[in-house]
């Protein structure tokens, strides 16, 4: 993956993450992986198109999930929910195209032209993603919610 | 009288009547055009529709009859010219000019093909399509799927999947049948390799002649034997023809270093230092004026007007501008595009904002360099040849072919299969001719699908596959 691109993805998931979390955010050691990897229960996925090609996943655990919902929406002064419903499900797609976005918008500024997709939502046990001949950068991001993996596999046009 | 002429009449009409009906069953319909003043037709139900082209965007490196892309309405698909690909004569087109074509839909996938001209859509009866005659001269038989009359014309009937279909076949061919050579010289390869690695059954041969030194020779297949699973173990090191000779050549300067016996690498310490001689000139840091004068007189006098340069393992990037300059010196009209890649993070995400004192620029790269508050750094102009990637070369990359990949001392630091198959890969994927520049104490031989050009001191090979 072209260096440019990584800074602005790690940047805009730790600013992102601080920002509606309010709490602390470590950045895990940043990595690269070809093969087909395991999705850890909730992946949110973001499209990209432009100069590039290559999709974002945002990938956690249930848990996680539920809990990352809970302290965005407690935030906002909204009711917690006891399941992962649709409020779940909403919350953490905008918490993708949160990050997603502001990452696009500093590329651009850098001179890069990105456009996004609307963001996916899958959930399930036992998952995998495999992109064919595209490498993917991981990006762990620790908080006291648990792990969530920005996974990031974009290709030149 | 009257009941024969009735009788007459009666059968001609009903002759009528039947030809009549041969011609209502109309069961096929085509779209017929002319290839250097020929009649041929294709069955409309692989037509999407009847096409003009204008500005065709050109797909270097593809056979003489495409003629390259073509943006239907936000779709792109390959434009192919019929009468380039029959061989039949057709006058080149004038810059801009309109030209009638066919937009098939393929099994496959949409394909566009230029024609002279488009005639017209004509129904017949697939009853009346006559078989091909052998002796159809322009056009091979394989192609047509037959011939048919209407309105006192002939039309060939083009059948558009076989023409389709051979090229997939020659593609296809490619992959499981590579190139002449490939697959024995593989496993010469691999009997080589593992003969490599026994020293000790080498020296056997070797020793026979000498019986008296025996011991000693014994004792040095061993120490090499133990010094390659070290280098191994310790650097990730891998040792096989690629650097054989001078990790042998290596060996003997080694024991004139060391204490009698203590030959083997037992730390780290041993291992790297053992190693410190391997290094190509200039590694990690800009080359001398003589350097890269050197390289530009060993690398071919033409590569192409699109250069695509891979520079693997490139680290903090000093090789990766110098190595374009150089191109840029040498091949001023081409459109130069180098990828560098390395795994190491911190290293390569500074490379594309390296900035140096004007100390340690050599005056040869000063031309090429702008002054900026920190200290000196590449002009746009060189920066833009370069794209640094983060990147594993174990992984997968969705690079374009390329000419030249410049890896110096990079290979010995891979598995041995990995290289064979990433020098495979080089090759089928660039259909020219392909080079790589090795490292100085690496050698390229044809068990790797290489061929070196130049010998001293820089290791240009060409990828024979």
């Amino acid at each position: 993956m072209r260096v440019e691109y990584i800074n602005p993805f790690v940047e805009a998931a730790y600013s992102v993450l601080t920002e509606v979390l309010n709490t602390d955010i470590k950045r895990g050691e940043l990595f690269l992986k070809s093969t087909s990897m395991s999705v850890l229960g909730v992946a949110a996925i973001v499209g990209l198109a432009g100069d590039v090609e290559g999709r974002v996943l945002f990938d956690m655990t249930h848990d996680t999930a539920m809990k990352v919902t809970n302290a965005m929406l407690t935030s906002m002064g909204m009711e917690a929910i006891a399941t992962f419903d649709d409020m779940g499900k909403a919350t953490i797609t905008e918490l993708a195209n949160m990050i997603t976005g502001q990452a696009v918008t500093k590329l651009h500024n850098l001179g890069f032209s990105f456009d996004l997709t609307p963001p996916a939502l899958i959930t399930g046990q036992n998952m995998e993603i495999s992109d064919q001949r595209v490498e993917a950068l991981i990006v762990p991001m620790e908080c006291q919610y648990g792990r969530i993996e920005i996974n990031v596999a974009v290709r030149e046009r | 009288m009257a009941t024969v002429a009735n009788k007459i009449r009666k059968r001609t009409t009903s002759a009528l009547a039947r030809e009549e009906e041969l011609l209502e069953q109309i069961d096929f319909k085509m779209v017929t055009f002319s290839l250097a003043g020929k009649d041929y037709g294709i069955d409309i139900m692989k037509i999407k529709e009847i096409a003009r082209f204008v500005h065709f965007t050109y797909v270097p490196n593809t056979p003489p009859y495409v003629r390259g892309v073509y943006n239907l309405r936000g779709e792109i698909i390959s434009i192919i010219d019929l009468r380039g690909m029959f061989n039949l004569p057709h006058e080149e087109n004038e810059r801009g000019e309109e030209e009638a074509g066919l937009i098939l839909r393929l099994e496959s996938n949409l394909i566009g093909v230029v024609v002279d001209k488009i005639d017209k859509v004509i129904g017949i009866n697939s009853g009346s399509i006559q078989p091909p005659h052998p002796i159809f001269g322009d056009i091979n038989i394989k192609y047509i799927s037959g011939v048919v009359e209407n309105g006192g014309r002939l039309y060939i009937i083009l059948d558009v999947e076989k023409i389709l279909a051979k090229k997939e076949e020659i593609s296809e061919k490619g992959k499981i049948f590579p190139p002449l050579g490939l697959d024995s010289s593989s496993d010469i390869g691999q009997k080589k390799l593992e003969g490599s690695i026994e020293f000790k059954e080498k020296a056997h041969t070797d020793s026979s002649k000498s019986t008296g030194q025996n011991s000693a020779v014994d004792n040095d297949s061993l120490n090499l034997e133990f010094i390659t699973e070290s280098l191994l173990a310790l650097e990730g090191f891998h040792v096989s023809l690629l650097n054989l000779d001078w990790i042998q050549s290596r060996y003997e300067e080694w024991k004139k270093e060391r204490p009698a016996g203590a030959y083997q690498l037992a730390t780290k310490q041993d291992s790297t230092s053992f190693l410190r001689p391997f290094s190509s000139p200039f590694t990690g840091g800009l080359w001398s004026k003589d350097y890269a004068e050197k390289l530009a007189a060993a690398l071919p006098p033409d590569l192409g007007k699109q250069l695509h340069v891979w520079n693997p393992g490139c680290g903090r990037g000093y090789e990766t501008f110098s190595l374009a300059v150089v191109l840029r010196k040498k091949y001023p009209n081409s459109i130069i595009k180098v990828w560098a890649s390395d795994k190491d993070l911190l290293s390569v995400s500074a490379a594309p904002n390296l900035v140096f004192s004007p100390g340690e620029v050599p005056e040869w790269l000063r031309e090429f360099m702008v002054e900026g508050k920190n200290g000196l750094f590449f002009s746009p102009a060189v920066k833009d040849m370069v794209m640094f990637e983060y990147h594993d070369i174990m992984n997968s990359h969705s690079m374009p072919p390329v000419q030249f990949t410049f890896a110096r001392d990079l290979f010995s630091y891979l598995p041995i299969d990995y290289v064979k198959t990433m020098i495979r890969d080089l090759h089928d994927r660039y259909k020219g001719p392909g080079y790589i520049c090795l490292g100085h104490n690496e050698k390229g031989t044809i068990e790797f699908g290489l061929e070196e050009i130049t010998n001293q001191p820089l290791k240009i090979c060409k990828i024979v596959g």
